[in-house]
């Protein structure tokens, strides 16, 4: 097994070498046979990658203590599901994982494509092939998943604890998926370079794909919050550290640009921005694999420390390099097709909206690298932590959330005093209704209130917008239910967008509540005796130590009322893992959580004094359950957005008119 | 038309330069240095009353934790030692011997009090030194008849 996954990685790499070289071949000499094998050499790219991750795995669920992956990442009482998961629980795994997803990418973009687009395809085989090349090289020749040890332990380092999780187990997953699905695009972005093919083509091309990768970075990103909410025990489900960072920044970019290509699609303007947008989101989504991997900036969760860096560093500045140096090139021939008519019209607005993911993009990224920025500039380490990015980015995200409510309605090119009045009337009064009965009822926190009434008036404007189209469907005789459904259907994207948006705003209602309402209080109890925090009753039963397989356990029952409504007994704990092997880590806090729609009741066992007394950390986040309920209600709407429509015919129709548009704006 | 983009770059370098300020006042207000233990008592007495983060290794046998009373606990590096008293959370890693990372003030005292602890996630997960111990001593195989 190991033999066979060595080779294959080995093979895999040398067939990538051959994508490269025969796409750009092909592509010069206009030999179609040589992009033939090409595409067919990208295939099996990922049948070979395929394979080394299929005898990667049964190496681990067979623990194979010979493979120094698995001697590292596994040991004997590790349950059979997080054998598996440990596949990415390590550095030389993940990045098996992140070529094996890329490649499957590739064969499905090759597929897709294989008939269609004969002049941009074979630089788009090539530049998905480049960063192939780089990521088999890693595990081939620095950082092989299949090293063996020079001898047989008779048992692994094992998982850390915490990471033995459910969420744990999709989470890195999730990510990867999007990670790497951002390649996507920016390949499309550097075959339109390449190819000078610089048209609508490769936005469109891209587009499912951009929105495909920007899906699977939101709700990685969503995952990685509930992990950290459920697992790490501190109440909280963000703390902008580097890692959670590393991924935030890509998706900051990625959302910009899925923007952003809405404009170059009608209008044919910003095309030169929506090429720098992907080359940094690529970038950033590249710079966020090494930040997690190299463990260059400390974080709570860098599990990997390691002499990759420079590999990456280098192909970072590569990337950069190249891409730009071929912007440069070709700008000219990317001329806006339209101008800018007037501050008051959705171009704008979606320039705005770009401009401020940029800076947010740009505010999170400074944070990051502050430390070593600072070091190398003045000598000393300084550090900016929660404080600077909620500083930053709470105003930023206010003037989103805003513009989210004001884009999809206002109309282009230009704004009628009409247009305006007839859209914003009665979203602006329900906001500032929502402001005014929220003060009566005390909530005096201005961040809180802005919040709360820029998610009515964007809630308000999607609502309009849906009342408007089944109302005008149902004029023609349409019941209005089936109204709805043809109106969603017949504009996945328009609508399915919309459902992302109300998606957003549950996150960001739960979020504002969660980081602005939060109670938290330490409370010390002997048995008996009771606590009150908030309308939250809790009264100590006692301790009870029960002993499993995996670990030794103190558990502290306490009984909960909320008013006068038993809740029944919620039980935090305090766990030793037993280990006979050379595990270090060994406790792990579980902690005791009761959601519901209002709030989390989240209360940590923190100590258990010898006088029989034990500690609590009680922590009460109003509406965090908001956050994972919109993080669903998103999924469900870029579902609908990339839903496959059976209606090819009537896209080309439109893409047409759109055309036809611009060229008569072209002659006036 | 002139007039329209006049409004455009105004609105561009409104946002630009809001952006900036919200980084600059974020970073200026929120900078903390982050100092090893040798720095910090280097740097005594100027940095008492500063917000800083230390890190350092916990000293094995310093950690006190009393029902209802702080935690307190020294760390070490380069021959220097600082105790500390912190309130809060106490992550499932912290131990002996662990690096510990806590940002706080420094008081005249020289006691630091942290609001924020932070432990590293010792790195062997992805050492093998552990497994070498083990090699040196026990001869067992565990998957000794599997033929690769």
């Amino acid at each position: 097994m190991v033999e066979i996954g060595r080779i294959s990685v080995l093979l895999s790499f040398m067939v990538s070498v051959y994508v490269l070289a025969a796409s750009l071949y092909g592509a010069k000499a206009r030999r179609r046979d040589f992009i033939k094998s090409a595409e067919h050499g990208a295939i099996a790219v990922f049948v070979l990658l395929l394979i080394a991750a299929g005898a990667l795995l049964y190496l681990l669920v067979n623990l194979d203590f010979s493979l120094k992956y698995v001697a590292l990442n596994t040991s004997t009482d590790l349950a059979f599901i997080y054998r598996i998961t440990s596949l990415w629980a390590g550095q030389a795994g993940s990045l098996l994982l992140w070529s094996l997803i890329l490649s499957l990418y590739t064969a499905l973009v090759v597929i897709q494509g294989r008939n269609k687009n004969r002049e941009l395809m074979p630089y788009v085989t090539a530049t998905l092939s480049v960063v192939l090349i780089f990521f088999i090289y890693i595990i081939g020749f620095v950082e092989s998943p299949f090293e063996k040890l020079p001898f047989t332990p008779t048992e692994g380092n094992g998982l850390n604890p915490i990471l033995q999780n459910g969420y744990m187990a999709i989470h890195p997953l999730t990510l990867y998926l999007g990670y790497v699905g951002v390649t996507v695009p920016f390949a499309f972005a550097m075959g339109a370079l390449l190819s000078g093919r610089l048209g609508d083509e490769w936005i469109r091309l891209s587009r499912k794909w951009a929105l495909i990768a920007w899906t699977f970075l939101a709700v990685g990103l969503l995952l990685g919050a509930r992990w950290a909410y459920l697992e790490l025990g501190w109440g909280g489900y963000w703390a902008w550290d580097p890692v959670e960072n590393a991924a935030f920044m890509p998706w900051l970019v990625a959302t910009a640009f899925i923007h952003s290509v809405m404009i170059q699609e009608k209008k044919g303007m910003l095309k030169k921005w929506n090429i720098i947008l992907i080359i940094l989101t690529f970038f950033l989504a590249i710079f966020g694999t090494f930040v997690t991997r190299s463990g260059i900036i400390s974080s709570v969760h860098s599990f990997a420390q390691s002499d990759i860096g420079p590999l990456f560093l280098g192909f970072i500045a590569f990337i950069l390099l190249f891409s730009f140096a071929i912007f440069i090139y070709r700008s000219k021939e990317l001329e806006s097709e339209n101008q800018f008519d007037s501050i008051l019209s959705r171009e704008s607005a979606f320039i705005f909206n770009n401009l401020l993911f940029l800076g947010a993009a740009f505010a999170v990224f400074l944070g990051t690298i502050f430390p070593i920025v600072s070091e190398a500039v003045v000598g000393h380490k300084i550090l900016v932590g929660s404080p600077y990015f909620n500083a930053v980015n709470v105003p930023i995200a206010l003037v989103l959330i805003f513009l989210m409510g004001v884009g999809p309605v206002i109309s282009w090119r230009k704004a009628s005093r009409e247009n305006l009045v007839k859209n914003f009337m009665s979203p602006v009064i329900l906001s500032v209704l929502t402001a005014v009965v929220l003060v009566v009822f005390g909530i005096r926190d201005v961040t809180a209130l802005l919040s709360y009434a820029l998610c009515m008036f964007v809630t308000a404007t999607v609502f309009t917008e849906f009342i408007k189209g089944v109302r005008v469907r149902s004029k023609r005789g349409e019941n209005p239910l089936l109204a709805f459904t043809r109106l969603v259907s017949k504009n996945k994207r328009r609508y399915g967008g919309y459902i992302v948006h109300l998606g957003v705003v549950l996150i960001v209602i739960g979020v504002t509540s969660s980081s602005v309402f939060v109670t938290e209080k330490l409370v010390t109890l002997t048995e008996g005796e009771a606590a009150t925090v908030r309308d939250y009753t809790l009264t100590y039963k006692g301790l009870e130590q029960y002993t499993t397989d995996a670990k030794d356990a103190t558990a502290a029952e306490l009984s909960v009322f909320k008013g006068h409504k038993d809740l029944g007994v919620m039980v935090p704990e305090k766990n030793i893992y037993k280990y006979e092997g050379n595990r270090e880590i060994n406790q792990e806090t579980e902690v005791a959580l009761r959601s519901s729609f209002t709030d989390d009741l989240y209360i940590i066992l923190s100590n258990v004094g010898t006088d029989g007394t034990a500690t609590f950390r009680v922590i009460i986040n109003p509406m965090v359950s908001w956050i994972w309920a919109g993080g669903i209600v998103l999924l469900l709407g870029a579902i609908v957005t990339m839903w496959p429509s059976g209606r090819k015919k009537r896209e080309e129709v439109f893409i047409r008119y759109s055309l036809g548009e611009k060229d008569i704006a072209a002659k006036a | 038309m002139l007039k329209g983009k006049l409004k455009f770059i105004v609105a561009i370098a409104v946002i630009a330069l809001t952006v900036s300020y919200l980084v600059y006042a974020g970073v200026k207000d929120t900078m903390v240095y982050y100092l090893t233990v040798e720095e910090l008592k280097d740097q005594v007495p100027s940095v008492y009353d500063d917000r800083v983060r230390v890190s350092g290794i916990v000293v094995p046998g310093t950690i006190i934790q009393n029902a209802g009373e702080p935690l307190m606990f020294t760390l070490t590096e380069g021959g220097e030692t600082v105790d500390i008293t912190y309130e809060g959370i106490v992550p499932d890693i912290f131990r002996d011997d662990i690096e510990a990372v806590v940002e706080g003030v420094y008081t005249r005292d020289n006691i630091f009090v942290a609001d924020t602890l932070l432990a590293k996630c010792p790195t062997k997960y992805e050492s093998t030194d552990s497994l070498y111990e083990e090699a040196s001593g026990e001869g067992y195989r565990y998957n000794e008849d599997k033929p690769y």
